[in-house]
């Protein structure tokens, strides 16, 4: 090993011949050595870097300060320094005492190589396990101070939000709420309510219900409901947090007013029946214009042709006006869509009795089937309808005469499941996987004449989905189609 | 045949139910506005009125209502004209309208010229 590698030494003795035998023992070691022929000289030496001193070998018995007084302030420049001290056979005493006073071990005179090289190695590793407990206090308090300041910042961003936060221990009692949550619920603040449990904290049944259950609930769930507080309609999402072997230590409820949207919404309404005044009036009249003189007039056979044709194209843009503005009502509409509980059954009906005359006016064959018992399911039944009228007017729309349209409603599993089947014309393999796609229309002979919009299934798809429902096709072309939506029961 | 005061705002549309209702024979008084038609209801004392719902100022909805809860003109049969944004979802709302402003019929606008006939017909059968 190098010389001086290891650290430094400092050797204060008044014997030349014990520093150099020191000096020499311990350089083949890799120490560095550096010696003092008496107490002052090694104060100022070890004054000059304290922490840089691995060991100090310390002479009790010398001429000027005494061994006993620079072991004093070695130690009051650092506490951690160890100090050997050095003493003859006869002043053991001395090495008791200096002991007591922090040297932490001594060597009697005369010592043999071994013995140094021991209390010395001894000592060093004192050394470094007090310097490696200091790192590691160190290291923790900082850990402290950066937990201390993430939760810090964590409260702040949680105070700052917007969107009401409430979380509860597994015990259900309120363990944290920021203003937000205190103003939309109307409930007390921090000491008030912190510690006791939600049944006597919230003001509603319904957000304590969620509380129970997401503490109770197996699998990863979030309550989601909206209610009305007040002048506020607040949307609440509950959800159980857990540890990492899984065990539910709490829950969170974020709480989101809807107000804003609520006011958005009244003022898209207002735009609505503006445009849908304003661009479906004079579409009107030239429908109905073009419509009277049909009713009226004699025409040459070509002519009437075009004038019912044209008539007919009049009135698929006025229904692209009425699908353009449902698709704009339900985009920006899914967020504050009503949820009851509902019987799809009757949903469904209004849409098939809705489309019973078109049926039998085509001579098809409509039937409707309802197999009981069925679940109910939380959802927008004006949505709903216009998604089984769809279904069942394209069924209509593309089942030639003579040809049947089934429509059946049963449970199956969560879900209630409807099948809305007919004998139509079918859509080729090619154009399926694009039928819900907008403005997308399968082109077939049978098709060509029929006017669409390209927007109804669309619209039915994205209203399925924000049912969190599934909607599907299959088809064949000649044997017809069928199209499955699935709505997840209120229970599940 | 029968005298039949048609109230719709679009001119247009006016002149074009109007060809359809004289095409079968009917007397047509025309009104542009929802005051305009209750002056005409007390001059022209119509068998039947047709009536739009969307119109500037004073709506379909309350002339309709007016109509009913007068004695005098209660018992003249209105069809209302419904024309709004969304389809299915909002024929059932106006549907539902209409019943509460007693309405006597209802259907939609632009109108199938058959479809009309029919309803007109049934109507004035009453």
């Amino acid at each position: 090993m190098a010389e001086g590698d290891r650290g430094r030494v400092l050797v204060v003795d008044d014997e030349a011949v014990i520093r150099e035998g020191c000096q020499r023992i311990l350089s083949k070691n890799g120490w560095e050595v550096v010696t003092a022929a008496d107490g002052s000289e090694g104060l100022s030496l070890a004054g000059e870097d304290p922490a840089g001193l691995e060991v100090v070998l310390l002479d009790l018995k010398m001429p000027g300060i005494s061994g006993m007084e620079v072991l004093e302030r070695l130690l009051e420049m650092d506490p951690s320094l160890p100090v050997v001290v050095i003493t003859g056979y006869a002043t053991v005493d001395s090495a008791v005492e200096a002991m007591k006073k922090g040297a932490y071990d001594f060597i009697p005179k005369p010592f043999t190589p071994d013995q140094l090289r021991l209390v010395v190695e001894r000592a060093a590793e004192k050394r470094r396990l007090e310097r490696e407990a200091e790192r590691l206090r160190q290291e923790a308090a900082r850990t402290l101070r950066d937990v201390a300041t993430e939760k810090g910042r964590v409260l702040t961003i949680i105070n700052c939000m917007a969107d009401g936060v409430l979380v509860t221990d597994h015990e259900g009692r309120v363990a944290l709420t920021n203003p937000a949550a205190t103003r939309l619920l109307g409930i007390g603040q921090g000491g008030e309510i912190l510690g006791r449990p939600v049944e006597e904290v919230l003001p509603r049944e319904e957000l304590q219900r969620a509380v129970r259950e997401a503490l109770e609930a197996s699998r990863e769930t979030a309550i989601s409901q909206e209610i009305q507080e007040g002048d506020s309609l607040i949307r609440a999402h509950t959800a159980p947090v857990r540890d990492e072997e899984g065990r539910v230590m709490g829950t969170v409820t974020v709480l989101q007013d809807l107000s804003y949207v609520l006011e958005l919404d009244r003022m898209k309404g207002e735009f609505i029946a503006m445009v849908s005044h304003e661009l479906r009036s004079p579409v009107s009249a030239i429908e109905q214009s073009l419509g009277a003189v049909l009713a009226a007039e004699e025409l040459p056979g070509r002519a009437r042709h075009f004038l019912e044709r044209a008539k007919e194209r009049a009135r698929g843009l006025i229904e692209l006006i009425n699908d353009l503005l449902e698709i704009s009502r339900i985009e920006a509409g899914v967020a504050i869509q009503r949820r009851e509980p509902l019987q799809v059954d009757e949903v469904v009906r209004k849409a098939v009795e809705l489309l019973q005359i078109e049926a039998d006016k085509k001579g098809l064959d409509l039937r409707f089937k309802v197999k009981e018992p069925l679940p109910r399911v939380l959802g927008d039944s004006q949505g709903l309808e216009g998604v089984f009228t769809n279904l069942v007017g394209n069924a209509v729309k593309y089942t030639p005469a003579g040809g049947k349209v089934e429509v059946l409603v049963e449970a199956e599993g969560d879900y209630v499941k409807v099948t809305v089947k007919d004998t139509g014309v079918g859509v080729p393999k090619e154009d399926l996987p694009r039928i819900f796609d907008k403005f997308y229309r399968s082109r077939t002979e049978g098709t060509r004449e029929i006017i669409g919009t390209g927007l109804g299934l669309s619209i039915a798809k994205a209203t399925v989905e924000a049912h969190l429902g599934k909607i599907d096709v299959e088809s064949e072309v000649g044997k017809g189609t069928t199209f499955t939506v699935l709505l997840p029961s209120s229970s599940s | 045949m029968a005298r039949i005061l048609l109230v719709d705002d679009d001119p247009d549309f006016v002149e074009a139910v109007a060809a359809i209702l004289e095409g079968k024979g009917h007397e047509v008084v025309k009104a542009y506005d929802g005051d305009e038609g209750l002056e005409k209801v007390k001059e022209e004392r119509p068998d039947l009125i047709v009536l739009d719902v969307m119109m500037p100022r004073m709506d379909g909805y309350a002339v309709c209502k007016e109509l009913k809860a007068d004695p005098q003109y209660r018992s003249i049969p209105v069809l209302l004209l419904t024309a709004v944004a969304a389809k299915i979802p909002t024929t059932r709302y106006t549907q539902q309208m209409g019943m509460e402003t007693e309405a006597d019929d209802y259907i939609d606008k632009p109108v199938e010229p058959e479809e009309l006939v029919k309803r007109v017909e049934v109507l004035l059968g009453k």
